[in-house]
């Protein structure tokens, strides 16, 4: 059920509780959490936190530590899936969701009393109607019973006409309940960030500080980095927070009379140049997604017309390829401006290069901008372990950089990011170079070679995500015909040598950019199910999966059809009806 | 330090005493020779009362010696004169020697000039090899430099709100640490 | 040499290093104690001579005398020094010690061990109407609450109103501070601070 009024039905509801906070890996979910811990700390409300990576880490993190628990808290979990049917839960425990996971499982949505959904109202429009999913199943009970009860009475009943009627308009209920709930669940998308939501819960009871604000911006700005939401959706969750922003950071009077170590957040527009202000600025576009492939950095060519670009804006080479901060401070105050003169000729978009974003301040050094903090956030998080470490090891790491007084650990996260990208852009460059990426008709794919150093690092789900948009856009302006725009892609990367599995992402097409939806998600799903293949659909992301490797061969088949299939159907992506009912037993 | 050794000369026979002496095979000590005898001995055997030995006093405290220190006190390896230089100074009072007036000052006015230093480093040395420096110090000095150490970092945890954070007992930690090794 | 075994102990002393104890020494000590016999008796012996008229023996005596003082002070230092370690180990690991500790005490020390618990146990429950543990709170709490993660799996722990809490490696709880303090100072949990 979706909940009304949080402070009410939520917050007030586990004062003096102990509540079980379940979290996911990811940068949204950790500052989600951050919020809530706060306020938990405030209202000295007893709490444990653990994180999850998957939906069978949640099953056992549930049985582990919900002893006693009645109030468990879902952070970008668990709402795409059955949670009472999946966790088996005792009458009294009582389910909060704060997900921005789409679309909702329709149980969750209309269990009144054990789930309830901590979600944006407006968001929630497009769930299939109570009456149209779900029947006050009076005559099945009947019709169970009197199976059970006798032959006799059902025998009569089957002839009289109006159990036959009441069949035949049963079995229409059934076929437009499985259309609805084909329709609604075709697509995965993302909802409004978790500690945006959050955060509002926090300002709402007038707890929210100024380091609860930039908890929420790093979030939103978390679901533009892995996109998550559309340019759209960002900039109006931005505008949100940034009235937020302007409040706290208003000061009266000469601006030096806060202290120096305290948090300054403003906002501006922000050159969307990975982590240019602890890179060089060279490096810096030769590993940013947009202008990488708009320059297509990787060919000579490339390189030339960046030399060129840079040349025009009268940056000298060797000032572009020393770090940023020892760029000479003439240059580097007009950089910003430069770029977004100059960057129209080489037919970049203005909103290519720049997007309204967020600054923090404290101290005289750190000035970090929100996806820097994402970045090195999520780097921690899906840094390659050693084998004593343990997963959650790096989940509390990650955790710990968010508290800015860290400021240590910050700085090598941040090159943990800057590692991470280098290994991402050069393996976009193989991809380019050896001519891996392929097309299998309706779509694209592409496997990351087994062994390499790189595969080591990108085989996490945040980062494969980034690695997988990188080679579209990469693919699609190296070869510059119309049509890629059109196709989706499907990346491979090895997971585990010794098990033999992979680590498979699909990511729509290019032309679907504004609306953020997936459907690989259930294609998926079908595939493994008609071929059989050994899964693991284990990620809250359903469009990323676990499989054997061996078994790629014919589930690569099975989806090649099943997406020729709905093509050819003009449904524009959606898959077959029939398929769907098969897929869901 | 009561171990260390003082160059004495033996007044009166030692009977059955030989093994005191490594260099001969005699039951017996006779007067006049000498021997290194740990300071906890020769002052049992040297006092006022009798004179069963009388002691030198130790190079490291003689006048050329002193000389050097009041020359520069602070380049001298105190360490390698004696870990416990200063307390084994002091214990040389009880033995009346002509100079030894002269000793303590030297000892008071060398830790003077070296303690200076000392505080010095000990409150501005962050985050560095200290080693060369502490090689330099007699056991005491060194004790000083720690403690001058940790108040400064205790210094430092307090300015930045750590001292509220509870910690595993250092104890505990060097207990399991070792534990890790042994395994 | 005299009373070098003695000096031994005291060496043995120096090196040991915070979070360990040694094991106890009881060959070096009976050694000791059978140097200081033999020496005990030489005296004695001596004495009855000079007594019976022989002269010159006095130095020798003294020797020895000396010695024997020697040995008796390192003897009682490395006693005492122990105990101070061992009291000291009682307010860092907490009453039970961890075996490898055990193992190292004689017997003496452990009954000493024990004792000096239960003497702890009965002054703090003592103190007030309804006792105090003086071992928490080492340094004056700043809140009720703390925010603690999980070093290691450590297994069920029970909080005072009754609820069962998993301890899990890298599971972060917020719970009463005196409940969890002891775990901290037994590096079972790790106080988060923010």
């Amino acid at each position: 059920m979706l909940v009304k009024d949080p402070k009410k039905e939520f917050y007030d509801k586990i004062q003096h509780q102990r509540v079980l906070i379940l979290v996911t890996f990811d940068v949204d979910a950790l500052c989600a959490c951050n919020i809530l811990q706060y306020l938990f700390q405030c209202d000295q409300v007893l709490y444990t936190v653990v994180p999850v990576t998957g939906k069978q880490d949640l099953e056992n993190s549930f049985l582990e530590n919900s002893e006693g628990i009645k109030h468990i808290l879902m952070l970008n979990c668990g709402a795409t899936i059955d949670i009472i049917e999946l966790l088996q839960p005792d009458d009294d425990v009582c389910f909060y969701i704060c997900d921005s996971h789409r679309p909702v499982d329709v149980h969750n949505v209309y269990n009144g009393v054990q789930v309830k959904l901590l979600m944006k109202d407006e968001e929630m429009r497009d769930i299939p109607d109570y009456d149209d999913v779900f029947r006050d199943d009076e005559d099945d009970e009947s019709d169970a019973e009197s199976n059970d009860e006798g032959e006799q009475l059902s025998k009569r009943k089957r002839y009289s006409d109006e159990y036959i009627l009441k069949r035949r308009e049963r079995r229409q209920w059934e076929e437009n309940r499985n259309k609805t709930l084909f329709e609604y669940t075709q697509f995965s998308s993302f909802g409004s960030s978790a500690a945006l939501l959050m955060f509002e819960i926090a300002w709402r009871m007038s707890k929210d500080t100024n380091d609860l604000v930039w908890l929420g911006i790093i979030g939103v700005t978390d679901q533009l980095v892995h996109y998550r939401i559309s340019r759209e959706k960002y900039i109006e969750d931005v505008m949100t927070l940034q009235s937020h922003v302007s409040r706290h950071n208003f000061k009266e009077g000469p601006e030096n009379n806060q202290p120096i170590n305290s948090l300054k957040i403003s906002f501006e527009d922000e050159l969307q140049l990975t982590l240019y202000r602890h890179w060089s600025l060279f490096e810096s576009i030769c590993k940013s997604v947009t202008t990488a492939c708009k320059f297509k950095v990787w060919s000579m060519k490339g390189r030339k017309r960046l030399h060129e670009f840079l040349a025009e804006m009268g940056l000298p080479l060797i000032q572009c390829q020393q770090k940023y901060s020892a760029m000479e401070p003439s240059l580097r105050n007009n950089v910003k401006e430069l770029i977004q003169k100059h960057i129209e000729k080489y037919g970049f978009a203005p909103e290519d290069i720049v997007i309204p974003s967020f600054n923090a301040q404290y101290g005289y050094r750190n000035k970090l901008c929100a996806s820097d903090v994402v970045l090195a956030c999520c780097a921690l998080l899906e840094s390659p372990q050693e084998k004593s470490q343990n997963a959650t090891d790096s989940f509390f790491q990650a955790m710990d950089i968010l508290n800015r007084k860290n400021t240590k650990e910050m700085e090598e996260a941040l090159n943990m990011a800057k590692k991470q990208i280098g290994a991402l852009a050069s393996q976009v460059q193989t991809f380019l170079d050896m001519q891996q990426v392929m097309s299998a008709g309706p779509f694209l794919y592409a496997f990351v070679q087994e062994g390499t150093l790189e595969a080591k690092c990108l085989s996490k789900p945040q980062c494969l995500q980034r690695l997988a948009r990188f080679t579209l856009e990469a693919y699609s302006a190296e070869r510059r015909s119309k049509k890629t725009q059109y196709l989706p892609l499907v990346l491979g990367v090895p997971l585990d040598a010794e098990q033999q599995t992979s680590l498979v992402i699909g990511i729509p097409p290019l032309n679907l950019d504004d609306e953020r939806k997936n459907f690989f998600g259930k294609a998926f799903e079908q595939a493994a199910v008609t071929t059989n293949s050994r899964t693991l659909h284990n990620y809250f992301d359903n469009y990323i999966l676990q499989m054997n490797t061996e078994d790629r061969g014919k589930f690569f088949d099975a989806l090649i059809n099943l997406l020729q299939v709905s093509l050819s159907l003009s449904l524009s992506l959606s898959l077959s009806l029939s398929a769907f009912i098969c897929a869901s037993p | 330090m009561t171990q260390d050794k003082i160059q004495s000369r033996v007044e009166l026979t030692l009977y059955r005493m030989g093994f005191l002496d490594s260099s001969t095979d005699d039951k017996d000590i006779p007067p006049g020779s000498k021997l290194e005898l740990p300071f906890w001995l020769a002052y049992a055997l040297c006092s006022q009362k009798r004179r069963i030995v009388s002691v030198e006093l130790p190079k490291a405290y003689r006048e050329s010696y002193r000389e050097v220190m009041k020359a520069d006190a602070n380049v001298v390896n105190l360490y390698k004169l004696g870990p416990y230089y200063y307390n084994f100074g002091m214990k040389l009072q009880c033995f009346s020697f002509p100079e030894i007036d002269d000793v303590s000052k030297c000892l008071l006015s060398t830790f003077q000039t070296r303690f200076r230093k000392i505080m010095d480093a000990s409150q501005n040395i962050m985050n560095e090899d200290t080693s060369k420096l502490t090689s330099n110090l007699d056991e005491m000095e060194k004790a000083l430099f720690k403690v001058g150490q940790k108040s400064l970092t205790d210094f430092q945890l307090w300015e930045t709100r750590q001292v509220e954070k509870l910690k595993t007992s250092d104890m505990v930690r060097a207990h399991r640490k070792r534990k890790r090794e042994d395994e | 040499m005299l009373a070098s075994k003695a000096f031994e102990l005291i060496k043995e002393l120096s090196r040991g290093n915070s979070g360990s104890l040694s094991p106890y020494n009881e060959d070096c000590i009976r050694q000791v104690l059978d140097e200081m016999k033999s020496l005990y008796e030489q005296n004695q012996k001596d004495v009855s001579d000079t007594v019976a008229g022989e002269t010159g023996l006095f130095s020798g005596v003294q020797v020895r005398h000396a010695a024997l003082e020697r040995n008796k002070r390192c003897l009682l230092t490395y006693l005492y020094k122990r105990l101070q370690i061992i009291q000291e180990m009682r307010w860092e690991f907490g009453s039970v010690l961890p075996m490898d500790i055990r193992y190292n005490m004689c017997e003496q020390e452990i009954s000493w061990f024990n004792r000096y618990n239960k003497m702890l146990a009965v002054y703090m429950r003592s103190i007030g109407d309804s006792g105090l543990d003086l071992t928490q709170d080492m340094q004056p709490p700043k809140s009720l609450y703390i925010e603690v993660r999980c070093l290691k799996d450590h297994g069920e722990f029970e909080t005072q109103d009754g609820n069962i809490i998993v301890l899990k490696r890298n599971n972060q709880h917020f719970l009463l501070r005196s409940e969890c303090e002891h775990l901290i100072r037994q590096g079972v949990l790790e106080h988060v601070t923010n």
